[in-house]
This record gives C-alpha cells, sequence and structure tokens, in this order.
C-alpha cells in the first residue's frame, strides 16, 4: 500500500533525515514528508532528497502565517509557492501533489493494513520515523496490496485518490458516467480543469454523451448542493463560470453533434459541445452559416443560450434569434423540448438565461445563407484614442447592415494606442466590400491590413485548436460589460480616460443594431434589442476596474452577462431589466424551484428573498453562512 | 596598487531561468566539469520567468560533487534573516561546506512589493541588511546557547531558534557600489560581490569602490584582506563583441584578470553569459594560466 515517512527536521540533523529518506526509498516507500522548521530546514531537506533519490517524493506541509516583514524568521507566500513551483519543474514526479493529502499515523511494528488505512481516514497513511529500524518495520505496511476499485469503477492510485476532495461523493457517480469521470488525481485532470481565462482546479468533471446521462449528472449535482457547480460545452466563457475550485463541472464537449434535419428549411440539429468553428465548417459546403460571436472556439451551448452578438449579428440577428428549437434536462432531470409551441415559457427564457434553466442537449437552428463575406483584420494606430472612437461610433453604426465591425484597444504605449478592427462585410462583391472598409481607414494610421474574401468559416479559423494539455487559463478574470445605447462624444472622453489610465488592457466595443433591433425586447430573455454597441473591458484589478466602470454607468443601459465578471447583486438587473426579472423569477421557480443552476447570473426564485442574488459561488458562501 | 593576496576562485554567474527547467542544474554541471570553484545564481523572485534561486542552489548542490554555490546576490527583502540563517546552513552541512552566502539589500523595490515584501528606501535597505548581517552570524555562532533574541529597527525576534550546526562560519559576500553600502562591506563582511559592468568610473571607479572598503575595513579593527574582492562578468565573451571587460580570446582574458588580481586585488571572477563552451574555456584553459600568471607574480 501506499505509505510515507515523517521526517522531523526539529529532531535530526540534516544528513541523517536524508539518509533515512534513502532507506525510506530502498524499503519501496513512495513519499517523504519532512516537517518542523526550528533545526534544519526543511524544504532544503526535501529538495536535497529529491536531488539525491530517485523515486520517492517529497512535501513539506505549507505554511499558512501571514508574511511579517520584520519577523526574522516569517516567509513571503509568494516566495514560498514559486519555491514549491520551482522544485516541481526540477524534479517532476518528485514532489507531492498540492492537494495529495496526507495523515500522520503512529504505526507500531504489528500494525496491520485495514487498521493504518482506517486511521488515515482519506488521506495517505504518513507514519513518524526516527530510525532506519523505524523504516524497515513498515515493509509489511508496504506489501499490502491496494483495495480493489469498487466493481465497474476506473482503479486510481492511492495517490490519485488522497487528491480527492471533500464534500463530493466519487464512489456515487452514476455507472455510465464513472467511466469518463475526471478526478483531480487523474492525468487528464490538467486538460479539464482551467477555461479560456479562468484558473480552475474542479474536485469532479462528469463528461456525459447522452440525455440520459446528463440526467444522471444533474442528479449527482442535486445530491451536491454544498460546493461549486458549473456547466461546459467548450470552457471558452469569458467570466469563467464553467470551472470551479473544488466544485462539480458538467462538461458536455462530448455532445458534439450536428445534422441537417431539413435541407428546404435550412434546419439543422447541433449538439452542444461543438465548436462554432466546426459549425461553421459543417454548414459551408451547404452554402449556409449562423453567426456567432467573434471566435472560433467558443462552444454552441454558451453562447446560443445567452445570446450570441457576432460579426454577421447586423445582417442575420444574434445567434438565439435562429434558434427555432432547443432540448434540454430540467433541476429535476426531466427531459423537455422547447419552441414556440412546445414550453414556449421555456424557450423565451432559454434564450438570454438559458444557464439558469437547464442542460441543454440539443438546438436547431435555422441557418441563414451566407455565401463569400469581406473578412478584414485592420491593425491602426491612433493618438487621440476619443476621436477614434466617437468616429468609430458614427461609421459602425451608420454602415449598412451587411457591415459589422467590431473595434479592440487597450492601454496606450507612448502616448499611441493599437486599434484592431475585425470586420464581416456579407457581400460577394470585393469592390462593394473595399468601399464599406473604406470609412474606418480613418481612425488612426494605417499599420496593418488583411482583407480577404472568404466563406464564413475563414473567418472563424481564428480559433486555434484546443490540444491534449486543455485550456490553460490561470487566475480569476476581470471583465466587464455594458450595452451603450448611441456613442456619444461624452462616453468616448470618459472611455478615452479609462484607456489613458494603465487600468484596461482590453477594451472591445462589438456594433450592433440592423437585423438585432427586428426582434421585438419582450421576444426573448435576452432584451437589450436597442443599443448600438456592447462594450467589454478586462483589467487585472476587479476593485479597480469597478470603480471605472461605475464612473461610466450613466452611459450605459445593460449588461450582456456573457462578459461580466462583477458578481455585485445589482448586475442582475443590468442583464435582465425589471419585468424580464420578475417573469425569469416565476419562471425559475417553476422549473429549478431549488435554484440548482445557480454558478452564472443567478436568478433567485420567485420566492426567495433578493438578498440572494449575488452569483455563483458567492450565493453559496453566503448560504452556508447563514 | 593592490593584491589582498587571496587564493583565486574561478566561477559562473547563471541566469537561473525556469524554461527549460534544468538549464541552471546543465550550466552547473558544466561548470563543476570545467574545474570552476564556484556556481553562482541572481535572485530576482519576482521575476517571473525564472526559479526560485534557493531552491536552485540545493538543488544543484545535490547534484553537485565539488563545486560551492551561492546566490548572486540573494535578495534580503523576501529572504528574512533567520529562515535565510537556517537554509544557508543546512545546505552548507548536507553539502559538506559548499554554501557561499551572496547578499544584497536589495533592488527592483516595486518587484519586491509587488511579491510582498517590504519596501525600504536605499539608506534603509543599507541598515537593514547590517543588521540581518548581525542576526544571521548570531545564528550561526555554535559559541551562543540559548534562544535567540533580537529588537532592532528592522527585525525582531523573541525566543528564536539558532541554527547550530553550520559547517564552520559561512562566508558572507555584500553586493554593493554605493559609499554606504561600500563601508558596510569593509565592516562587516566576508567578500565583496560587484559586476564590473555597474562600476561607475572603470578602473578607476574600482580602485575607490577599494579603499572605501579598505577605509571601512581599518576603520572596524579589521584587516583589508578579511574582505575577499569578487567580480561579476556579465557581458563575457571569447568572441569579441566590442562589449564587457571579456571580450576576445583566451589571452586577452588571461591579461586582463591577471591584472585585476596583482593590480586591484581581485580574486573570484564569476562570469555570465550561460554558454556552456566559454565556461569550459574559462576553467581549463583561462583560469589555469591566470593562476601560474599570479603565482608568478607573487613569488
Amino acid at each position: 500500500m501506499e505509505i510515507g515517512v515523517l521526517l522531523n527536521a526539529d529532531s535530526a540533523e540534516a544528513d541523517e533525515l536524508v539518509a533515512l529518506a534513502q532507506v525510506a526509498e530502498d524499503n519501496g516507500i513512495g513519499i517523504a514528508v519532512v516537517t518542523g522548521n526550528r533545526h534544519a530546514d526543511a524544504w532544503v531537506v526535501a529538495t536535497w532528497i529529491t536531488g539525491v533519490t530517485d523515486r520517492i517524493r517529497v512535501s513539506v506541509p505549507p505554511r499558512d502565517e501571514p508574511f511579517d516583514p520584520a519577523g526574522a524568521d516569517s516567509a513571503v507566500p509568494a516566495v514560498l509557492a514559486k519555491a514549491v513551483a520551482t522544485l516541481a519543474a526540477l524534479a517532476p514526479e518528485r514532489t507531492l501533489p498540492p492537494g495529495a493529502r496526507w495523515t500522520v499515523v503512529d504505526a507500531d511494528a504489528d500494525a496491520d493494513a485495514g487498521s493504518v488505512r482506517d486511521a488515515a481516514g482519506a488521506g495517505i497513511p504518513v507514519v513518524p520515523v526516527h530510525t532506519a529500524g523505524d523504516v524497515t518495520r513498515l515493509r509489511p505496511l508496504v506489501a499490502a496490496p491496494e483495495p480493489e476499485a469498487p466493481a465497474g469503477r476506473p482503479h486510481r492510485s492511492a495517490l490519485a485518490l488522497a487528491q480527492r476532495m471533500p464534500g463530493i461523493a466519487y464512489d456515487a457517480v452514476p455507472a455510465g458516467l464513472a467511466a469518463r469521470a475526471v478526478e483531480p488525481g487523474d492525468p487528464e485532470h490538467r486538460a479539464v480543469a482551467s477555461t479560456y481565462l479562468r484558473g480552475g482546479n474542479p474536485g469532479l468533471v462528469l463528461r456525459p454523451r447522452t440525455v440520459a446521462e446528463v440526467a444522471d449528472a444533474i442528479a449527482f449535482a442535486r445530491d451536491h448542493r454544498d460546493i461549486p457547480f458549473g456547466v461546459r460545452s467548450a470552457g471558452h466563457g469569458i467570466s469563467g463560470r464553467s470551472t470551479s475550485r473544488g466544485g462539480l463541472v458538467i462538461s458536455v464537449g462530448a455532445m458534439d453533434s450536428l445534422e441537417v434535419l431539413d435541407r428546404s428549411r435550412r434546419l439543422v440539429r447541433i449538439g452542444p459541445g461543438r465548436t462554432w468553428k466546426r459549425v461553421a465548417q459543417s454548414l459551408v459546403s451547404h452554402g449556409w452559416a449562423l453567426g456567432s460571436g467573434d471566435y472560433g472556439g467558443v462552444g454552441v451551448g454558451g453562447l446560443a443560450t445567452a445570446g450570441g452578438i457576432g460579426l454577421l449579428s447586423r445582417k442575420h440577428g444574434l445567434t438565439i434569434d435562429r434558434l427555432r428549437a432547443v432540448e434540454l434536462v430540467l433541476a429535476d432531470g426531466t427531459p423537455v423540448r422547447a419552441s414556440d409551441t412546445e414550453n414556449p415559457d421555456v424557450f423565451w427564457a432559454v434564450r438570454g438565461a438559458g444557464a439558469n434553466f437547464g442542460i441543454a442537449t440539443a438546438f436547431e437552428f435555422e441557418t441563414s445563407v451566407v455565401g463569400q463575406v469581406g473578412w478584414a483584420q485592420l491593425t491602426l494606430v491612433s493618438t487621440d484614442i476619443e476621436e477614434s472612437l466617437y468616429r468609430y461610433g458614427q461609421i459602425a453604426s451608420e454602415a449598412p447592415t451587411d457591415t459589422t465591425v467590431f473595434l479592440v484597444t487597450g492601454r496606450a504605449r507612448q502616448g499611441q494606442w493599437v486599434v484592431s478592427l475585425f470586420a464581416v462585410v456579407d457581400h460577394p462583391d470585393p469592390d462593394t466590400v473595399i468601399a464599406r472598409l473604406t470609412p474606418f481607414l480613418d481612425l488612426g494610421q494605417l499599420a496593418r491590413q488583411q482583407v480577404v474574401m472568404t466563406a464564413y468559416p475563414g473567418v472563424m479559423a481564428n480559433a486555434v485548436d484546443i490540444g491534449p494539455d486543455g485550456q490553460q487559463g490561470f487566475g480569476e478574470p476581470v471583465s466587464r460589460s455594458a450595452f451603450i445605447p448611441e456613442l456619444t462624444r461624452q462616453f468616448a472622453h470618459e472611455a478615452a480616460e479609462l484607456l489613458s489610465s494603465d487600468l484596461v488592457y482590453f477594451f472591445e466595443l462589438r456594433a450592433m443594431g440592423g437585423a438585432i433591433t427586428e426582434v421585438p425586447s419582450d421576444a426573448m430573455a435576452f432584451s437589450h434589442r436597442s443599443p448600438l454597441f456592447q462594450a467589454t473591458a478586462m483589467s487585472s484589478s476587479d476593485d479597480l476596474l469597478s470603480a471605472e466602470w461605475d464612473r461610466l454607468r450613466p452611459h450605459f443601459d445593460g449588461l450582456y452577462l456573457s462578459f461580466e465578471t462583477d458578481r455585485r447583486p445589482e448586475r442582475l438587473l443590468d442583464a435582465f431589466p425589471g419585468p424580464v426579472l420578475e417573469r425569469l423569477r416565476r419562471l425559475k421557480a417553476e422549473y429549478d424551484p431549488t435554484n440548482l443552476f445557480r454558478d452564472n447570473f443567478t436568478i433567485p426564485p420567485a420566492e426567495l428573498p433578493v438578498s440572494t442574488m449575488a452569483g455563483g459561488e458567492q450565493t453559496f458562501e453566503t448560504e452556508k453562512a447563514a | 596598487m593592490n593584491d589582498y593576496g587571496h587564493d583565486l576562485l574561478f566561477g559562473s554567474f547563471v541566469t537561473p531561468v525556469a524554461q527549460p527547467a534544468q538549464h541552471g542544474v546543465d550550466l552547473a554541471l558544466v561548470s563543476e566539469q570545467a574545474g570552476l570553484d564556484l556556481v553562482t545564481f541572481q535572485d530576482h523572485p519576482y521575476q517571473p520567468s525564472f526559479h526560485d534561486t534557493s531552491t536552485l542552489l540545493t538543488y544543484v548542490a545535490s547534484r553537485t560533487q565539488k563545486i560551492a554555490v551561492s546566490g548572486n546576490v540573494t535578495s534580503l527583502p523576501l529572504r528574512p534573516p533567520l529562515g535565510l540563517a537556517r537554509a544557508a546552513a543546512t545546505v552548507d552541512r548536507l553539502s559538506g561546506g559548499r554554501f557561499r552566502l551572496g547578499i544584497g539589500a536589495g533592488a527592483f523595490w516595486d518587484g519586491i512589493a509587488r511579491m510582498g515584501g517590504r519596501k525600504l528606501t536605499p539608506a534603509q535597505g543599507v541598515a537593514a541588511l547590517r543588521e540581518a548581517i548581525g542576526i544571521i552570524r548570531d545564528a550561526w555562532d555554535p559559541d551562543q546557547q540559548g534562544p535567540l533574541n533580537h529588537e532592532g529597527p528592522f527585525y525582531r525576534i523573541e525566543d528564536g531558534d539558532r541554527t547550530p550546526y553550520a559547517h564552520r562560519p559561512i562566508p558572507i559576500w555584500v553586493g554593493s557600489y554605493k559609499p554606504r553600502m561600500l563601508a558596510l562591506t569593509g565592516a562587516v563582511a566576508d567578500g565583496w560581490l560587484p559586476s564590473i559592468e555597474y562600476i561607475d568610473g572603470g578602473l578607476p571607479g574600482l580602485a575607490d569602490a577599494n579603499h572605501r572598503i579598505d577605509d571601512a575595513a581599518h576603520e572596524a579593527g579589521r584587516e583589508p584582506a578579511a574582505v575577499r574582492r569578487l567580480m561579476n562578468f556579465m557581458r563575457a565573451s571569447l568572441v569579441p563583441t566590442g562589449q564587457g571587460f571579456l571580450d576576445g580570446p583566451p589571452e586577452v582574458w588571461i591579461d586582463r584578470l591577471t591584472m585585476l588580481a596583482l593590480e586591484h586585488g581581485i580574486s573570484t571572477f564569476l562570469i555570465g553569459g550561460d554558454d556552456p563552451t566559454t565556461l569550459t574555456r574559462f576553467g581549463t584553459e583561462i583560469a589555469p594560466a591566470v593562476r601560474e600568471n599570479v603565482a608568478h607574480a607573487r613569488r
């Protein structure tokens, strides 16, 4: 069985501890934990052990006390963290994974494996040793077999099992899901832990392939109300709600099929896990496309339950405007189909607030006829960002609806802003494309341009394929969203001020209008039909960005929830104006009365007080405290 | 012109880059193979592309047999003195006396603050370093018994634990350039560890700095020879580049290093550049020739 030795640096000399670790390794022991900090330095001893042994893993219990600069024996937490990362890099597989739990067990000479295992609980037993004899006495324990995995479950090493997180009934994962479930100790975990922008460390990722398995996964989620819960299609979401630390993730990435249902009506059925890049590739041979944001790596499920403000939107509307039916599994495990004629309330809610109502398993869209389009990526340099923003606002909103142009900029460098324009002109004639784009060239000095005639997959091809290592976002994304009814001179002025500070490293304006405005604002839960722009700002400081963004609020009318990380309760009313929220809360009470789907712009069911409106993990914290 | 009569030491000054992970370890092994006496690493914890130098030093020492290791120089504000003393003594014990404590008052204060360290003025930094060296030596002192207590302007310790088994007093080498730091170096350090690129005024500037250290040593009742004079050469190339003090074929290096040893008392030469071939030729061709020249001149 997996067992460790505990080496106490306070009660032996450093070289004696290293010698004990060598004896431990020679006797098949896999782990040496070095404690103490009064005599020899435990971290130095642990590092040294990795250098002079071949297999044994080392660990030093973390020091949790805060740093006191005047405390001559205090340690800077960031430096300690860096030391851990350095040893993990210098000696791969030679340190205990940070999440692996261990328990000190005083095993005497005749201790049997069962009692030692019981004493260690969920952790790996670690036995204090002072002499080589103490180590060799552990041989019978080392030779004892590990317990068998429950029938039908994948085998996991003791080290993997020790990384299981509290509050999750791993052995209760439904059988069909167990084979594909990813736990923290699994090699695949690294590839599924983080999303595009957010670092995560989920306690369990369930990956259903069928509607029945989605229902099983939701049942498992119902039994785990005390941990964060996120749903993932492709894990691109800017707000990062599809991962967590210690929580449950249901990933529908494997449900990625696409089939044509009715050629004459251009009707297609798409699984939530397919990326928009692959959707575009599948539709192009029919001469069709579905507008889908501006990045091919986004998953269908995340976009088609929120909105979809894309580079075809001014001509063809939001992605959800093309949706004709959706199938989802509700919180109680019931599969439902929703359309204008079947469960119309659900259909209304899913289109803008879908994350609150269930896990979508299939979407049926009516695609648009889209042939060759002009696709332009222009880079300009601006010395007057206020003027550039203002002019962009005028040109982009007055452009014909076949022309959709997004603007991206960020911090100034030496008084200059790099302004990138991403433009689609849905028109097959190159001269018309050039004519449509020409006015935008005045926004700054043109530094680079790439304009091609291409089919829509050529636009979505900007996303790199996600490799076997998955996505490696880290930290917490800090992003703000706002709908801008009209890009006024005053807004351009204040936005330019924001961009003149160092605070915002990414700032985007997405042109709206056109076909988006043709849908009545009460037609679906997404109700922001009249604004001409959607603005996004990203920063590394949540507090500072909140303060600055709040100053701009007079220019705003609502927000797009997919780009928003502000967890203050009032943001919910920005995403869903009063009457919309009231209807959503009534429907929430009907379809998810216990608020199982709570991690992404939580809509409190009608009978719950509004004070629980803060989103997701914070809500969970509050509930637990209450 | 000074020659303090120290034995000559030759070594490398390696960038602790984190990618590739074994970069520093490999260059340490090359250094040892080349017969060099020392491998040293910059210490900039706030530099995200670098390893933790303290961990790297320990690991390198565990993977080598003869070569000595040191931070060049350790950032005191991010490595408080008692923990530093304990770690140093532990590596020294495990390595059979191969640890040297290169230390500095701290540079890049914004980086230090960002990492969570205490931001000090340059003057405070000097005073804190002097106080810290006292604490470190106290912690190592085998003649001291009982808990370590200290109450100073920058550090306070109540019932601290000594680190009683330093193999022998570990040399403390201070990185310094400005008058206050040079005075500290002469007064309390076992060595002076600057980089030639940062010494203002070229060789006359070097002579001036040496004088300041000598004067401070005298004032503290020490012999100037108590302070070894080391030197980093960050830009050192066997192919002439027009940059750097060591710039050209081995003969050029040999002449210049011999001159520095005999006329400026520099007795430890540490070269940067992270190039295995240069390190190998430094250890196998250049170092023996400089040793021979200096021994000959001293006869």
